[in-house]
């Protein structure tokens, strides 16, 4: 089961373009979307949220969009990069807002975690710090009582107590098996902890799409004093320091003096990525 | 079920969860019959992915540790006495035994399950 089939999605923007993009997010999983600056993570999200036009098609649940317009803009929430709602109003207006624009905005819920978290309801937005105001948007999209839940950087700017929180809830909403997460961050170390499937985004295309397990044991991290020939050839990413190098590889390997471990998600994004620019 | 996870060992963690379950089952710290919590609850609790207590889960059950009843969840099996492994080991040797003899003439393990549907039918 798919939460949404996104097949031969193509947004141009002239120098930069997301081309005949094809990616199935699972149902009742957590999907991590990871990409250098520009690789076109926030853009993909905007296109799933219909922010931004493109031509492909997107299925969510199986469903097409344009026949079941109200029952997906329900049952799907999204934290874009920046709050999509004024920041001149204060959190107790944003409320009723959200209470009568979605059926099954759960107040007791948004009463709970505005006091967990300390946001006040009668102050203006704009004064809150970067952090609150995150911290307010993922609230909202938790309480509209989503099936899918789209985050783009959900805990960048946010404390480590508060982005351990804030994992934490993102668990207790998969405690639901119709329940699912796309989210796309910096901080890998939020990806090694709850990502079930890691899709890793580069200049517009899928660059790879793995359930984690698989990925991490599919390479190995290798530091190498010297680099002969052999391993040369099935290294990946490889990066040189004054003291030897480091590199991904696929195949087993060993010898004298090589230290070899398995990768963390970032380990893989780096060396990959590096690969790729070099292409 | 008490679970520690360490970051730093090297060991994959659907590894060391499996690891940790078992020696609770074999210590009787878990009986036979009893539900271990649901994949998602302990994915929360641990803090990892679900899809690593599922692994962790599967391994369990194809170990034969523990069984999945479908949509009820995972629970653990029911021992074997000693008296049944102990029958169970003998009957794995004979049988070990007749395959190595039938594949001497070239009769496969799928020609003897046949065979023994034939002896079942007289």
């Amino acid at each position: 089961m798919n939460a949404l089939e996104i097949k031969n999605l193509t947004v141009d923007f002239g120098d930069f373009a997301i081309r005949n993009l094809n990616l199935d997010i699972k149902k009742g999983c957590v999907t991590g979307l990871v990409g250098r600056n520009g690789a076109g993570k926030s853009t993909l999200i905007k296109t799933i949220m219909r922010q931004q036009q493109a031509t492909g098609s997107i299925l969510y649940d199986g469903k097409k969009f344009c026949e079941h317009e109200v029952e997906i803009l329900c049952e799907t929430a999204c934290v874009f990069d920046s709050p999509h709602f004024t920041l001149n109003a204060k959190p107790k207006t944003l409320k009723r807002a959200f209470a009568a624009l979605y059926p099954a905005f759960n107040c007791d819920m948004y009463d709970e975690l505005c006091a967990k978290f300390a946001l006040p309801q009668d102050k203006r937005i704009s004064k809150f710090s970067l952090g609150m105001q995150r911290k307010l948007c993922i609230i909202f999209a938790l309480c509209q009582s989503p099936e899918l839940l789209i985050l783009d950087e959900p805990t960048s700017g946010i404390d480590p107590v508060d982005r351990a929180e804030i994992v934490t809830l993102l668990q207790n909403f998969m405690l639901d098996e119709n329940h699912t997460i796309l989210f796309s961050t910096h901080i890998t170390e939020d990806l090694d902890k709850i990502a079930d499937y890691i899709v890793m985004l580069d200049r517009g295309r899928v660059l790879l799409d793995e359930d984690k397990i698989t990925l991490t044991e599919s390479y190995r991290l290798v530091q190498a004093p010297e680099l002969k020939e052999e391993l040369r050839a099935a290294a990946i990413g490889i990066r040189e320091s004054a003291f030897g190098y480091t590199f991904l590889t696929r195949l087993p390997v060993e010898g004298e003096g090589l230290a070899v471990t398995t990768p963390t998600v970032e380990q893989i994004f780096i060396h990959l990525s590096g690969e790729a620019a070099q292409r | 079920m008490r679970i520690v996870i360490s970051s730093s060992s090297g060991e994959p963690i659907y590894e060391q969860i499996k690891k940790q379950i078992v020696s609770q089952i074999a210590s009787g710290a878990l009986s036979p019959g009893e539900a271990l919590p649901s994949i998602r609850f302990t994915a929360k609790e641990l803090g990892v992915g679900i899809i690593t207590v599922k692994r962790a889960y599967d391994d369990l059950c194809a170990g034969g540790w523990c069984y999945s009843a479908q949509g009820k969840g995972v629970f653990v099996s029911p021992r074997k006495t000693e008296a049944e492994k102990k029958f169970y080991e003998e009957l794995k040797e004979r049988l070990r035994d007749i395959a190595s003899y039938a594949a001497e003439s070239g009769v496969g393990a799928d020609k003897l399950i046949d065979i023994l549907n034939e002896i079942k039918g007289e």
